[in-house]
């Protein structure tokens, strides 16, 4: 049993033509552009980089107050702050050469032409970039994103504009706010997207009852870590017993046993996001954590057991 | 930078509600590179409080860091029951230090509250290189304090009620020793209030001031981009990548008061 846990090769995932050395990626927003990372950790274990969303202009984001825990939890609100493509392009992409993990990048737009733009200047470039997660789900902005990711015939014609325009990858992440996150996931699958992942932040709320004041600039934010596991399980199953096409988990990920669930739950990959700000190493201890687990157990491989979760009737 | 699981050596409570704990640490002593840096504490293994606690060191020597709390919430109180011989998991060192404190000028070392650590820490390196200096600590009332007021020797204490050391906040000595020294440089750190007004009179009298800025931070590493502060100055490019905004944890948390302004 202790040989299997130095070989890694029963932990290969498969999406769309891709293959991913493991199911273990890191979550966008959680770990910059995959290019800032603590020189503590090695990056080139991951399955996979999600990158912090890109928008066509450079962002500053909110101000601040941006952050505050919550129990078994953090609310943020950084307001998708970033370089913007061109800079992205100029800056990143040469980076990304020197790196063996995939990178995903993830978009965010305001309206269907910003997302195109952005997508089509990246197709442009030659680049190692093995995919696109998009952005449609982001609570923290005024305007665009949440308005793609609750209406279906939205999501259907910006995956299908997307699709027609590369043949990377293309992750359409999902809201959890939203009263049918099936629906959306299938006007995904319908117009050509490769996975969907999920889930985003559940909008939530903090206040200090002391000062009487909201402890987040723009009031509300996205509540993540271990308090929406349960959410981000139960949209996963729900997901998985409709789609076919892969799921990327995630919501609250902080131990092997959680990505055992989710996987069980229907993902055929993970995100670890909050996780990350406790410990950047998170995502390469669980790589290990997770093939202990899986020698461990009943299960031949990891793909074996995506969506075997038992129910009761 | 690098994860620690540190020995607790002690934790002791210093005046009312305001404890020290010192840790065997000897991986952050190794990469340590003076005051103003932090740690990054985690409290508690389970995730009922998820992120972790900047914590300015406020000694590093002989292998040994501490650090100066005050019971603000579950998580500092939980850190109070911490007993020698417990260990906790650091992360750090993190940030930048002060600079320019040597003999070209009068170093004014203010610390208001819980901003302490890093000032005493500061202090005891300007000792260590026989720097002459004056410490101005301020708290709101005698309970908070725990060093002695002691003028001669260049340490005066301050309390918002007079209960010791002298009546009113630290503005009034700030602006007696610089007109007692020559080529004064403030170094500061306290509550937002104390910064501010210690920021906008070193811009109005053009003594050079390094504030180090307290922010709720996600990762301290600059993954999260939560603990902005804003920046006045434009056109100087640090680790973050924005204009408007600088990442405390890594740009910072000491900044030139000119450098940046306060909501």
């Amino acid at each position: 049993m202790n040989q299997r846990i130095f070989n890694l090769s029963n932990l290969e995932v498969s999406i769309g033509n891709i293959t991913f050395k493991n199911p273990i990626w890191v979550a966008s927003g959680t770990f910059g552009y995959g290019t800032e990372a603590p020189d503590l950790i090695d990056v080139n274990k991951l399955g996979a980089i999600v990158t912090k969303s890109i928008t066509r202009e450079p962002r500053e984001g909110n101000p601040p107050p941006r952050i505050v825990e919550t129990p078994s939890g953090m609310i943020n609100s950084i307001g998708l702050a970033n370089i913007g493509v061109k800079k992205y392009i100029k800056e990143m992409l040469p980076v990304y050469e020197d790196l063996s993990t995939k990178i995903i990048m993830n978009i965010a737009g305001t309206d269907i032409h910003e997302y195109i733009e952005i997508l089509e200047l990246m197709e442009n470039q030659s680049s190692s970039i093995t995919g696109y997660e998009i952005n449609i789900s982001c609570p923290n902005v005024n305007k665009g994103g949440m308005e793609f990711g609750i209406d279906c015939d939205m999501t259907a014609k910006l995956t299908e504009e997307l699709r027609s325009r590369t043949d990377r990858l293309i992750i359409m992440k999902l809201s959890p706010n939203v009263s049918d996150i099936v629906s959306i996931g299938k006007a995904s699958q319908d117009s050509g997207a490769d996975a969907v992942s999920a889930i985003n932040t559940v909008v939530g709320m903090s206040i200090n009852a002391n000062t009487g004041k909201s402890n987040i600039f723009t009031t509300y934010g996205g509540l993540s870590g271990p308090a929406i596991k349960p959410i981000g399980l139960a949209a996963v199953n729900k997901l998985y017993k409709d789609l076919s096409i892969p799921i990327i988990g995630m919501g609250g990920i902080v131990s092997s046993t959680d990505v055992a669930e989710y996987i069980l739950a229907g993902s055929t990959s993970v995100q670890v996001g909050t996780a990350n700000f406790r410990n950047p190493g998170t995502g390469e201890d669980l790589i290990d954590m997770i093939d202990t687990y899986v020698a461990g157990s009943n299960w031949k491989s990891l793909v074996e057991m995506i969506g075997k979760v038992e129910i009761h009737n | 930078m690098l994860i620690e699981r540190a020995h607790i050596i002690s934790n002791t409570e210093v005046a009312h509600n305001i404890w020290e704990m010192f840790l065997d640490a000897p991986g952050i002593i190794s990469e340590y590179k003076g005051s103003g840096q932090f740690i990054n504490i985690l409290v508690e293994d389970s995730w009922n409080h998820p992120l972790r606690r900047p914590m300015s060191i406020a000694s590093a020597k002989d292998g040994k860091v501490s650090i100066i709390y005050k019971i603000f919430g579950d998580v500092t109180r939980i850190l109070s029951k911490k007993k020698s011989g417990n260990n906790i998991e650091v992360l750090g060192p993190l940030g930048n230090t002060f600079t320019n404190w040597n003999n070209d000028y009068y170093p004014i070392l203010v610390g208001g509250g819980v901003g302490l650590p890093p000032i005493l820490n500061l202090k005891s390196e300007c000792e260590f290189s026989k720097i002459d200096h004056t410490i101005i600590i301020g708290a709101r009332n005698s309970n908070e304090h725990f060093i002695a007021h002691d003028p001669e020797n260049d340490i005066i204490l301050t309390t918002d009620d007079g209960s010791s050391g002298e009546s009113g906040t630290v503005m009034n000595p700030i602006d007696r020793v610089i007109k007692e020294k020559n080529r004064p440089y403030i170094f500061a750190c306290g509550p937002e209030p104390m910064l501010v007004a210690i920021r906008d009179y070193s811009l109005k009298n053009n003594i050079p001031t390094q504030l180090s800025v307290e922010s709720y931070m996600g990762c301290g590493v600059g993954l999260c981009q939560g603990c902005v502060i804003s920046k006045n100055n434009t056109d100087k490019k640090e680790n973050s990548y924005h204009e408007q905004y600088s990442l405390v944890c890594i740009d910072g948390p000491v900044y030139e008061s000119k450098d940046i302004q306060f909501e």
